[in-house]
């Protein structure tokens, strides 16, 4: 027999998009708890994700942890909306990565993200796509709706440089 | 925000590679890398968690793993637990914005007696979701319990 483990979950997600109206869109997911602090994130069509808290909350080692995700959408919105204003603006770049730093704070009620810190490094071919690209950065910031959904700053460092 | 002073504050770093299109790989160290983006085309984009799903699912892993922590502290049992999820993307001013998310927490329990102490675990989970009380949106639950 197995015993589980107590720092472990096991979470079955699954989203699916409900499209309510141009304006409107829903995101389902589903979580299944399997056991302890363990679970596997599914989302209907996407492949399954483990998750669990983190170590500091009692968690194990080396599983993908809500504020890990909470990080992860942010900066992952921030790219979608950065290539979306690249097509508009119909500049190309030749690559794009970003870190982002969340920081958790206790606050009054508990825990909270105070800050998001977003370092973007854009790759572009030459000199003069530069300035454009940083307005690319500039309005993906702004239009970002993850960021914008959430209570604490985003912060962010851009860095656009010449790939050869 | 009034940050007390006593508990420093925790970091969580990850790196994101775009890889093409509106897609990338998410890498936090030392864990399972996520491939995210947005379809805008290929059938092989359309299984990307896109920053919508990750954030729906960020405040629904939270409330699972507060429940789990009261329900320690509680010393109490349960024998399943499942959340279904429905974040709401709507247009607010110039950009979008989640501005809601309902769940929907169905817990299986060994026995009728310690149905009010879960109830209250799942209050608790519900005040003390840090990754929702991070977020502008209205979270709500809706919450089943039954025997199994």
């Amino acid at each position: 027999m197995t015993l589980p483990n107590p720092f472990s979950v096991d979470l079955d997600l699954r989203v699916s998009v409900i499209e309510v109206s141009d304006e409107t869109h829903e995101y389902m997911v589903t979580v299944d708890w399997k056991h302890d602090r363990v679970g596997t994130l599914g989302i209907v069509g996407k492949p399954s994700v483990e998750v669990s808290s983190p170590p500091e909350f009692d968690g194990p080692e080396g599983i993908i942890s809500p504020e890990d995700l909470f990080v992860a959408a942010a900066t992952s919105c921030f790219m979608t909306t950065f290539v979306t204003f690249n097509k508009k603006m119909r500049i190309e770049f030749k690559s794009f990565s970003c870190e982002g730093h969340g920081t958790l704070e206790r606050v009054d009620k508990g825990f909270q993200f105070t800050k998001l810190l977003l370092k973007a490094k854009v790759g572009v071919e030459s000199e003069d796509l530069i300035p454009k690209t940083e307005r690319a950065l500039e309005l993906a910031g702004k239009y970002c709706l993850v960021s914008n959904s959430m209570k604490c700053p985003t912060e962010h460092e851009n860095e656009v440089f010449v790939e050869k | 925000m009034n940050v007390k002073e006593e508990a420093p504050p925790k970091y969580y770093p990850v790196k994101l590679v775009w890889t093409g299109g509106k897609s990338g790989n998410l890498i936090v160290e030392g864990k399972a890398t996520i491939r995210t983006g947005v379809p805008s085309g290929g059938p092989e984009e359309a299984v990307l968690h896109s920053p919508e799903d990750l954030f729906v699912s960020s405040a629904t892993m939270c409330y699972m793993n507060g429940f789990v922590e009261f329900t320690k502290k509680m010393r109490i049992e349960f024998n399943s637990f499942e959340c279904d999820s429905v974040g709401t993307l709507e247009k607010v001013g110039r950009s979008f914005e989640v501005t809601k998310i309902v769940m929907k927490a169905k817990v299986g329990i060994g026995s009728e007696d310690i149905r009010k102490k879960i109830e209250r675990a799942l209050d608790l989970a519900a005040r003390y979701c840090f990754i929702a009380n991070s977020m502008k949106s209205d979270v709500s639950h809706e919450t089943t319990i039954v025997v199994e």
